[in-house]
């Protein structure tokens, strides 16, 4: 399971975002170039129609691949009151040819996209992941060096957290209480759920910038 | 890492398999002063689509094999034989597999048995059983030659040890033999240099290889 909220920031903030979040995590932030590859079952295969995830990790000098599977969203109206999304979500690396292998089991290229940003990765009582990119789309079929932003000037903020049916409200607890550190640069809720830009943001990157993230927003 | 050949029984024409030959096999393996050094244990797993109609013609591979291995227990195998990809992932691939229900785990055979160390060579012999019965299906034995990781480079020591361990068990006058059958390794991408991989495609081979004979044995009863 994971725990996840999202959030946009225009991409002029995205450098004071970038100091608050390093004073906040105390970790180097790590590059982040990921083509991300969503297949979809063919029509005869499957007691449902079923989509998984190929990611391919750009960042590392040999890319790297990872399969992901994300499940449906918990509901109930204890979900419906936490303002963090938890769904379940299993991740496992795999070798180079695993894209080969799931169009050879009858998954279809259904759409692809690169983000384009980078991550930080910390402990806050759970291990908590913060990633900022640029989300692009392919012109031409796995044309990666020649993406284009999706929404040109805003970056996709994420924070997630790993969970289990235990503690995912732990892990909820700690992820909603790192969101309001970065209340005034941008607002983080329920993927899905947009809340646009915040009004402060301004304000708060120019007070972040000037100072080196030494001030307590 | 070490490279390995996997050898599997072949009984004789109207002969089956039983525990009695992977006895006297063990006991041989004891006798050319093969060291006991304990159990062995890999899991084989067949994948089979799950379609939603059986009439519309498939596709769809008509099933692939997933195992895991003693040597690397953090990882996972699949193997598709009929398009020549091994896929090596974490054991988690298997829960992903589950979620997507498109491709349900039908058969799973447990290999086990013992492991000996002879020298530079590590030898297991194991029974190939179902998971829920004890009905041997096979015999298989690996030979792993341990200073060597090259296939080609340990192509004569091991062609020479395999003579040596066929002639010291015909003595034994049992009614079959060991066979290997190398897959073509390039044709799956794979290198010279040996992996866990080699050993995912050596397995489904030899399940490819029991399957047949089992089918030849029915056609002569029958």
């Amino acid at each position: 399971m994971e725990c996840v909220v999202q959030g946009i920031i225009e991409t002029q903030h995205v450098e004071a975002l970038e100091i608050l979040l390093q004073g906040l995590c105390g970790v180097q932030k790590e590059r982040l170039r990921i083509h991300e590859l969503c297949l979809k079952s063919s029509p005869n295969l499957g007691a449902v129609s079923s989509e998984v995830q190929i990611l391919c990790d750009l960042a590392q000098p040999e890319p790297s691949w990872t399969v992901r599977h994300v499940g449906g969203s918990m509901r109930g109206t204890g979900a419906e009151q936490i303002s963090v999304l938890v769904r379940p979500m299993v991740e496992s690396k795999a070798s180079k040819n695993v894209l080969r292998f799931f169009y050879a089991l009858g998954y279809k290229l259904d759409h692809e996209l690169l983000r384009v940003g980078f991550a930080f990765h910390f402990q806050r009582g759970v291990q908590i992941t913060v990633t900022v990119s640029s989300v692009n789309k392919m012109l031409k079929l796995h044309a990666t060096d020649e993406a284009v932003p999706v929404t040109p000037g805003m970056q996709l903020v994420e924070v997630t957290a790993p969970a289990t049916s235990e503690n995912y409200t732990e892990v909820v607890a700690a992820v909603t209480s790192f969101c309001e550190h970065l209340a005034p640069l941008l607002h983080l809720s329920k993927p899905g759920i947009s809340t646009g830009v915040v009004p402060t943001a301004a304000a708060a990157a120019a007070s972040l910038m000037s100072d080196g993230g030494g001030t307590t927003l | 890492m070490p490279l390995k050949w996997v050898l599997q029984w072949q009984p004789n024409p109207g002969t089956t398999v039983n525990s009695q030959i992977l006895a006297e096999v063990s006991q041989c393996v004891e006798g050319i002063n093969g060291v006991k050094e304990g159990r062995w244990k890999a899991t084989l797993t067949y994948y089979k689509p799950i379609l939603r109609d059986q009439a519309m013609s498939p596709e769809m591979p008509r099933d692939f094999i997933g195992m895991s291995l003693p040597e690397q227990p953090s990882k996972y195998y699949f193997t598709l034989r009929s398009h020549r990809i091994v896929v090596e992932s974490d054991v988690s691939v298997q829960n992903i597999m589950e979620k997507l229900q498109s491709y349900k785990s039908r058969v799973a055979l447990i290999f086990e048995g013992f492991q000996y160390q002879l020298g530079d060579f590590q030898l297991r012999v194991g029974k190939v059983v179902p998971s829920h019965s004890e009905n041997l299906r096979g015999i298989v034995m690996e030979v792993e030659y341990l200073p060597i990781s090259s296939l080609e480079k340990s192509r004569r020591i091991m062609e020479e040890f395999i003579e040596i361990w066929q002639e010291a068990l015909s003595k034994r006058s049992l009614p079959g033999h060991f066979i290997h059958v190398e897959p073509n390794f390039s044709e799956f991408g794979l290198s010279d240099h040996y992996t866990s991989q080699h050993t995912a495609v050596q397995y489904a081979t030899v399940m490819a290889q029991l399957i047949a004979s089992a089918q030849a044995v029915s056609t002569v009863r029958n």
